[in-house]
């Protein structure tokens, strides 16, 4: 394709090597005590995304749309453990992140495709389906976390409406609020200064790739407002299911320890 | 006996009747059988640590028994609806929590519908007189945080008021005013339990006293005849 860059061979990937080895002598001269992680991590992302690449081509070329939605529940299923762990301490909170992002990711990518906004096709699909997980995936974390930090630092005054006769739900509403609200900040801050600051991924991938700038963007818009509501959505699932479980069915806050 | 309808009152608010409850693997409370009398106020004293908190606990159903029963009006109170339940059956915490900006919206935390003039009388019976309902919650004392929670107990119009010891954080001057606000309650026929590990000017009022010890109940009984409070009070009364 005209104006394609030109993508780096292995060799390049090799020499792109001397950027870990700068990283790890700085680590080592200043005495950060990283430099072994840095080695790990990089080994580790190389033997990562050769392995997803792999098997990216496997789908691509053979698997098709089921292929591709199945990839997309196995995002979603270790997104939600990745989350729920944030959250340690909550009940249930591996659960909850899951349903959430899963809520999340399929209302967004639903709407994305049955309105046929981007094409029903694995190299679509999957590619636009990863940013909306990850995103969901990091709201939800969020969103978890203060659900259950909330729960444990406001227990007398969530506790007090309790003993008022309200519902565990009533009782825990105003940090149900905030801990969506939080959630969603990153989303909103990026979207302020999307493209000011940095050219965000899909735009950067296009033009890579060839795509005229203004046709970029157009990907871009879409990536921007489907990552305003797929965290929107996953907060609010993720925050009434979670407040749903912190409370027994007499409706009494249950423990809720934070990890230190 | 077995299960009295409201119709036919028992005499006591609360029965607990073998109650254990066990936390972490320790007995908290251990066979506590107790009865509060109805109209009048209950002391539930002992040294820190002895489960007093716990028991008062149980009786908004904060907790369960793992054995044994609480009775509420002669029905288990698993029974009851439990969201009924608090409203009949009112708490102070130890330390007041302000869940609202401003005096006003504090009172009508649990009952959002009431009217200025019930806010302004529940103001006054909760020994606030005059006070303004636009004053913000955050300016207010201690003491007088603890009488507008108090206030805030009292607009849901409940039978029994659970206290935790209401005066412990306060200074000398704020704990006598929130006493002699419990006292007036009493007086006018309220029931209430107040957990305190010293009862101070609330001997008066108090008709009937359960002493725990590490869960259990050591002595039950008026408080000129419980030896717990002679002690406490180097045998004074």
């Amino acid at each position: 394709m005209n104006g394609t860059a030109q993508i780096p061979s292995w060799l390049g990937v090799a020499t792109s090597l001397v950027l870990v080895i700068i990283a790890a002598l700085v680590s080592w001269r200043e005495g950060l005590g990283l430099t072994r992680e840095l080695v790990v991590v990089a080994v580790r992302a190389f033997v990562q995304l050769v392995a997803v690449g792999a098997l990216l081509g496997v789908v691509f070329t053979y698997g098709g749309l089921p292929a591709a939605f199945g990839w997309l529940t196995g995002m979603v299923l270790i997104g939600g453990q990745v989350a729920g762990r944030r959250a340690k301490g909550l009940p249930a909170s591996r659960r909850t992140a899951t349903i959430a992002i899963a809520a999340g990711a399929a209302a967004t990518m639903g709407v994305l495709l049955v309105l046929r906004i981007i094409d029903s096709v694995p190299t679509v699909v999957i590619p636009v389906g990863g940013m909306v997980v990850s995103g969901t995936m990091v709201a939800t974390g969020i969103t978890l976390r203060r659900v259950r930090d909330e729960a444990q630092r406001s227990r007398p005054q969530v506790e007090a409406r309790l003993a008022l006769g309200a519902t565990g739900s009533a009782a825990f509403a105003p940090y149900k609020r905030e801990a969506v609200r939080t959630a969603l900040a990153p989303a909103i801050d990026s979207t302020k200064v999307v493209g000011l600051i940095a050219l965000p991924g899909a735009m950067t991938g296009l033009i890579l790739a060839g795509t005229d700038p203004l046709e970029a963007i157009r990907y871009q818009i879409v990536v921007m407002y489907m990552l305003l509501a797929a965290p929107a959505l996953a907060g609010a699932v993720a925050t009434r299911l979670a407040g749903r479980d912190l409370f027994d069915e007499a409706q009494r806050l249950r423990p809720v320890s934070v990890p230190t | 006996m077995l299960r009295n309808g409201p119709s036919q009152r028992s005499p006591n608010a609360f029965e607990l009747d073998d109650v254990v409850l066990v936390r972490g693997g320790r007995r908290i409370l251990d066979r506590v059988t107790a009865q509060l009398p109805r109209g009048a106020a209950t002391a539930v004293v002992g040294p820190s640590g002895s489960g007093k908190t716990t028991l008062l606990r149980l009786l908004n159903r904060f907790e369960d028994p793992d054995e044994g029963v609480v009775r509420f009006d002669g029905a288990d109170a698993r029974d009851l609806d439990v969201l009924q339940l608090r409203c009949r059956v009112g708490l102070l915490a130890q330390r007041p929590v302000m869940l609202a900006a401003t005096v006003a919206d504090e009172v009508r935390v649990g009952a959002p519908d009431l009217a200025e003039a019930r806010v302004a009388q529940l103001l006054s019976r909760a020994g606030l007189p005059g006070f303004s309902p636009d004053r913000e919650t955050a300016d207010l004392s201690g003491g007088e945080m603890q009488r507008l929670a108090l206030a805030r107990a009292l607009a849901l119009d409940p039978d029994v008021l659970l206290l935790d010891e209401p005066t412990s954080a306060l200074d000398a001057d704020a704990a006598a005013a929130v006493d002699e606000v419990i006292i007036s309650l009493v007086e006018a026929g309220l029931t209430a339990v107040v957990v305190s590990h010293d009862l101070h000017r609330l001997l008066d009022v108090t008709t009937h006293t359960i002493v725990l010890e590490s869960g259990r109940v050591v002595e039950q009984g008026p408080p000129a005849e419980v030896r717990y409070l002679h002690s406490q009070r180097g045998g004074s009364r």
